[in-house]
């Protein structure tokens, strides 16, 4: 690392954003590829949402299971929108990057025999979700971080990334504040990894932590980068009521039940093979029409573990036991536990190819913020941690590399770091007469819920781009009310919620464009999937007016489309 | 109400002046006492660094004992009483585990069935002996005496091994008696902090630090005296305190009671007989106050 | 319901940085959490307000707080379970670490300590082609002490941090007992020497104060207890700790019963005589006050059944082979 500190310049040849699964793990390949990498987080790395995955992780390690029958399942489950060659690597590489994740630590439940044991998953053909308890995400971000302890990778934690440096369709680096003194700072990198994780508080209520601001997205839509399918939001089905707290698909795949008001197990109706089991986009489905047609109870429905025992219950699943009675009151091992489907992750993202590269030159993105695409129109459980590690390794490599042959660009300027920091004291300094940003916020994700929820319409949608539009328009008059440099959340809120609005707008827009229903995107006026019209990317570019949409083609190796049924 | 009591080493060796005071006073609330003269150490806590399950085996046996004599055991030392109750909590919890630590009791043809009790002298104040009659029998009220009460750690942690849910008031305890005794209480920081006992051995620099803060705490919050239910913490307390102050170059000088000798004050036994002299940090103070109040007939 | 939150504030920008407490008064679900309360504040009220936050599920680790005097996660604790009659519940900043503002803690040197374990896994020898064989219930036992979300609860309500800052603190010592418990670690007895250092295992107190405020139930004081049982097993035993500890357990096995007298003589060496005569004047002064301990020790009756307890256990111990601390702590 070298530095011009008076004028606060850093510079690295690769500058990783965020330091969750998919920033961590990139950052250690970068390192192990032999550049000078720096990671920038908002928060300390163990705080990142990755630690919040709770169920597992995919891999085709059994003898008779296969990576194909893995990709297979992807494929399905992304309803024909996945990229093929991308879910080909993600699942011929997951068996590897998962033995070194052990190798590195990770205590992954055991079968009698000594070998990793799994468990079986929504949406898979075989039980091929490797775990530790109901911890696993928690498991591998610690082991992760270690990792990046050892190799004493540079972290710059909680620093806040306020935007990407471009220059001529090159990345160049990025500009961000230290939270501790306010200061912004330049880190000029010949290569930046987004890996900024998901965008969940766009919507009221998500199972994403306060930080899922979806920061990097929005910073690379800024910069010019192009977002691939943003209306396809999973909404997970068993989240707790009132905090909208996440209760794992592991507990279904433990053999948990959903019962409606009637005790019945309303499953059998709507996938009759793979009941609880079905991918997420299906069990929401069934579990909203549920709860629409008077079935629910107390606009839930219920997820019964009593039959698996207190013993199962307090190894496997201790999280869930203890989030379920420290947040909605109900011990798991009496009473069922009140559910219902929420915002959870979100498919699309920076559109990437299977190495990470974005599309603009020295950009690279990994993880939730990335859109490979290997989850199309709807993820399977235990292939996001996945991605995590395969495309973090994958983007961290390219990105080393890239910087290593990338031609010199001459010394960036201060020029990108003084305007913002400008921009920023005026922000900070603004009055505090205008609306609170919580309230801006909540209004927004209430919104999207609404209208851009598990079942949309056209009408819907189109009131949704309109109330995105509203609330950015009073966000322009957004208040201010804490004008210190020092650890100013509010500030950090105000910055956050740009980044939302930028991204609630790509999504609705893409949503309103796409009239099929294809995965997590179900219109009720176009209840059908539409390959003829519709099998391919939306893509989403920056204009000054909103969002301009243009499609992209779905790379297709060995799976021709197929009706979906579980 | 009859007791199976458990004494514990140092209020026989280090602190001579525990073991006396203490009977005194349960003869005087009318407590029947049959002492456990067979009951090992406890192994404080020390001995389970080693070797946990050899503890629990220790401990095992004292209960047996106990059941066999019908009766809950009496403790007046906080570590014997946390360290029992831990033991007590784990061989509970496990019939399998409790199977095992039987297993070792055989030879002596004992057995712990899981039902013993096990209560230190505080609480039988407060849930047996019960704080209005405590508070019908003192003659010399302590109305004079501002009092810090220190519970020091293992009477008060880990508390589902202290059975404090169950319990409601076994956490203010110190409090509850200096009350009914006629006492203020002196509320201080320190109050459920380490002593620093424990690191004597090992490193004492920290052990008298931890001295010096919590007697000058409660000393500048205008405590006449502090009061303990452990021994151990009274050894440091009390036999440190010089050091203490040197330490921390403040005069402090503090008293520091062990609860029978509060108790027993209050009661009307003789200050002498209560070993009241035999502590480091002179008492002189304490029955200087006292001495202000009258006797009641 | 509503409830009063007393907050412990610090300005470091005011012009003469002080803390001060400050009251809101918050309306709050029945079931809501403490951190529920202090969003709402931050959200509604006073912007200015500084904490961290992010998961509201116990496993980010971000809010630890003390409230009502003791540290504890913020999304854990129900409003309804610390605001007693009414009364204010306060809330400050972990203790034994830097504030930076307001609940903001410094948790550089919190870091520091944990880095300074090698808080990673050492194999030794190739790489197996798969995944190391190992058994679940060890995995298991490895993934109670991986519970631990860093959320520094521990250390700040650590009675020694409070009178040392060189202590390495239960956070890193339970992280450093995650690898010397792990079947594939094979740094043993590089660690069992790092961890013997000055700072390290036999400077806790057991005072229990982590195993109570631990949220996640990792017993940080049962893994240094059970590393001061690894730590002697693999020869270390030249310590004040370790010789304090043996001379402690066979006192018991030859009397049944402590003797204060030996027990520091025997943990110091007979032939030490700084210590012994750094001794001196506590001993005098014990003396002066008839406090001294009997110099003639007496045995319990029957102390022959307590041998026979110590034999019987060493032999059932050497039987399966298993370190008796092991065995997990109860979950709070």
């Amino acid at each position: 690392m070298a530095s011009r500190a008076a004028e606060r310049v850093l510079q690295h040849q690769v500058v990783v954003l965020g330091a969750g699964l998919a920033g961590m793990r990139a950052a250690l390949e970068a390192a192990r590829a032999g550049a000078d990498v720096a990671v920038v987080s908002k928060v300390f790395p163990t705080r990142s949402h990755s630690t919040a995955a709770q169920g597992g992780i995919n891999a085709a390690l059994a003898e008779d299971d296969s990576w194909e029958k893995h990709a297979f399942d992807t494929v399905k489950g992304s309803d024909y929108l996945g990229d093929q060659d991308a879910i080909e690597v993600l699942c011929r590489e997951a068996p590897s990057d998962i033995l070194e994740l052990e190798h590195m630590g990770v205590a992954f439940n055991r079968k009698p025999d000594g070998r990793m044991a799994q468990r079986p998953f929504g949406g898979a053909g075989f039980a091929r979700t490797c775990y530790v308890a109901d911890i696993t995400g928690h498991a591998i971000v610690h082991t992760m971080w270690e990792q990046l302890a050892k190799a004493g990778v540079r972290v710059y934690d909680e620093w806040f990334a306020t935007s990407l440096i471009t220059d001529d369709s090159c990345c160049r680096g990025i500009t961000a504040m230290e939270l501790r003194t306010g200061t912004i700072y330049t880190i000029e990198a010949k290569a930046v990894v987004v890996a900024t994780g998901g965008l969940g508080r766009v919507y009221q209520p998500t199972t994403n932590g306060l930080i899922c601001t979806g920061d990097g997205m929005a910073l690379a839509y800024r910069a010019g980068a192009a977002l691939q399918d943003m209306e396809f939001t999973q909404f997970h089905p068993t989240t707790l009521k009132n905090s909208g707290v996440l209760i794992t698909e592991g507990a279904r795949g433990e053999g948990g039940h959903l019962l409606n008001k009637d005790g019945e197990r309303f499953m059998a109706k709507y996938a009759p093979n793979r009941l609880e089991l079905a991918s997420r986009d299906v069990v929401s489905r069934a579990e909203q029409t549920e709860i629409d047609e008077g079935r629910g109870v107390d606009g839930c429905v219920l997820l019964d573990l009593r039959h698996l025992g207190t013993k199962l219950i307090h190894e496997k699943l201790y999280q869930i036991y203890e989030l379920a009675r420290d947040l909605a009151g109900a011990d798991c091992t009496k009473e069922p536990i009140p559910v219902r489907p929420g915002m959870h992750y979100q498919m699309g993202g920076v559109k990437t190819d299977a190495n990470g590269a974005g599309t603009l030159r020295g950009l690279y993105a990994a993880g939730e913020c990335a859109s490979v695409s290997v989850h199309g129109a709807n993820r399977l459980g235990g292939n996001s941690l996945l991605e995590t590690v395969v495309f973090g390794r994958r983007a961290g490599r390219a990105a080393a590399e890239w910087a290593h042959e990338a031609p010199e660009a001459g010394p960036l300027s201060n020029a990108a770091g003084r305007d913002m920091e400008r921009s920023i004291r005026e922000l900070a300094g603004r009055s505090s007469n205008g609306d609170r940003p919580a309230k801006l916020r909540w209004e927004l994700g209430t919104a999207m819920n609404s209208l851009a929820g598990i079942f949309r319409t056209g009408e819907q949608l189109a009131e949704g781009v309109k109330a995105v539009r509203e609330v950015r328009e009073r966000y322009a008059r957004v208040g201010v009310r804490d004008h210190g440099r020092v650890f100013n959340t509010d500030l950090v809120a105000v910055l956050e919620l740009g980044y939302m609005l930028d991204l609630a707008g790509t999504m609705v827009a893409g949503a309103l464009a796409r009239t099929e229903s294809r995965g997590a995107h179900s219109r009720r006026d176009y209840p059908k999937r539409d390959d003829a019209n519709w099998l391919k990317h939306t893509l989403a570019v920056y204009s000054p007016e909103g969002p301009k949409l243009s499609y992209a083609t779905v790379t297709q190796t060995r799976w021709q489309p197929e009706e979906r049924r579980y | 109400m009859k007791f199976a009591f458990y004494p514990g080493c140092v209020s026989r060796g280090a602190c001579p002046e525990l073991y006396p005071s203490a009977t005194a006073v349960a003869a005087k609330l009318g407590l029947e006492l049959e002492e456990l003269r067979g009951a090992s150490c406890t192994g404080a806590g020390v001995l389970q660094e080693s070797n946990l399950f050899l503890g629990d085996c220790l401990n095992a046996r004292t209960f047996a004992m106990a059941e066999a004599m019908d009766r809950p055991i009496m403790t007046i030392c906080s570590t014997c009483q946390g360290v029992m109750g831990q033991a007590r909590q784990r061989i509970n919890a496990d019939p399998d585990y409790r199977a095992r630590v039987n297993q070792v009791l055989a030879e002596e043809g004992l057995e712990y069935k899981g039902t013993v009790q096990v209560k230190h002298m505080l609480w039988v104040m407060v849930e047996d002996v019960g704080l209005d009659t405590l508070k019908s029998l003192v003659v010399r009220p302590l109305s004079e005496l501002r009092v810090a009460p220190f519970y020091g750690c293992y009477i008060v942690r880990p508390r589902s091994a202290l059975e404090v849910d169950e319990h409601v008031g076994r956490l203010t305890a110190l409090e509850s008696v200096i009350e009914a005794l006629g006492g203020t209480p002196v509320e201080f920081p320190g109050k459920t902090r380490c002593c620093g006992f424990p690191i004597l051995t090992i490193n004492e620099v920290n052990a008298v630090a931890m001295v010096a803060k919590h007697t000058e705490d409660a000393k500048v919050r205008g405590a006449d005296a502090m009061v303990t239910p452990c021994p151990l913490c009274h050894l440091n307390l009390d036999g440190y305190q010089v050091k203490a102050m040197g330490q921390v170059r403040q005069r402090i000088e503090l008293p520091i009671l062990h609860l029978p000798q509060l108790i027993g004050l209050a009661l009307g036994l003789d200050p002498k007989a209560l070993g009241l002299g035999r502590h480091i940090i002179s008492t002189a103070p304490v029955l200087e106050k006292l001495s202000k109040v009258a006797v009641r007939a | 319901m509503q409830v009063t939150l007393k907050v412990r504030r610090y300005n470091p920008e005011a012009e003469k940085p002080k803390d001060y407490w400050q009251e809101y008064n918050v309306e709050v679900e029945s079931a809501g959490t403490v951190l529920d309360a202090l969003i709402k504040v931050r959200e509604e009220t006073d912007e200015t307000l500084a904490l961290r936050c992010s998961c509201r599920s116990s496993i980010c680790g971000s809010c630890a707080m003390r409230i009502n005097g003791h540290a504890a996660l913020a999304c854990k604790t129900r409003v309804s379970a610390v605001a007693h009659q009414g009364e204010p519940v306060t809330v400050e900043p972990v203790g034994n670490l830097p504030v930076i503002k307001d609940l903001v803690a410094d948790f550089q040197p919190f870091w520091d300590k944990v880095r300074a374990v090698q808080p990673w896994l050492q194999t030794a020898g190739p790489e197996p082609e798969k995944e190391y064989l190992a058994s679940n219930e060890a995995m298991m036992h490895l993934a109670g002490v991986v519970n631990c979300i860093m959320c520094g609860a521990c250390v700040s309500d650590c009675t020694v941090l409070e009178v040392d800052k060189n202590f390495l603190g239960p956070a890193a010592l339970a992280k450093a007992y995650r690898f010397a418990a792990d079947p594939r670690d094979a740094a043993t007895s590089q660690r069992m020497g790092l961890y013997n250092q000055y700072g390290g295992v036999w400077d806790c107190t057991r005072c229990f104060e982590c195993v109570q405020v631990c949220p996640k139930g990792v017993a940080p004081m049962d893994r240094i207890m059970a590393l001061r049982e690894r730590v002697m097993a693999n020869g270390l035993k030249d310590t004040y700790g370790a010789r304090h500890t043996e001379a402690f357990t066979e006192i018991i096995e030859h009397s049944g019963r402590l003797d204060e007298l030996r027990l520091p003589l025997k943990t110091y060496g007979y032939t030490n005589i700084p210590k012994l005569i750094e001794l001196m004047p506590v001993a005098i002064r014990a003396l002066a006050k008839r406090k001294s301990p009997p110099v003639l020790h007496k045995s319990i009756p029957g102390v022959e059944n307590v041998k026979r307890i110590f034999k019987k256990v060493d032999q059932l111990q050497k039987g399966d082979g298993k370190v008796s601390t092991e065995k997990a702590p109860p979950k709070p």
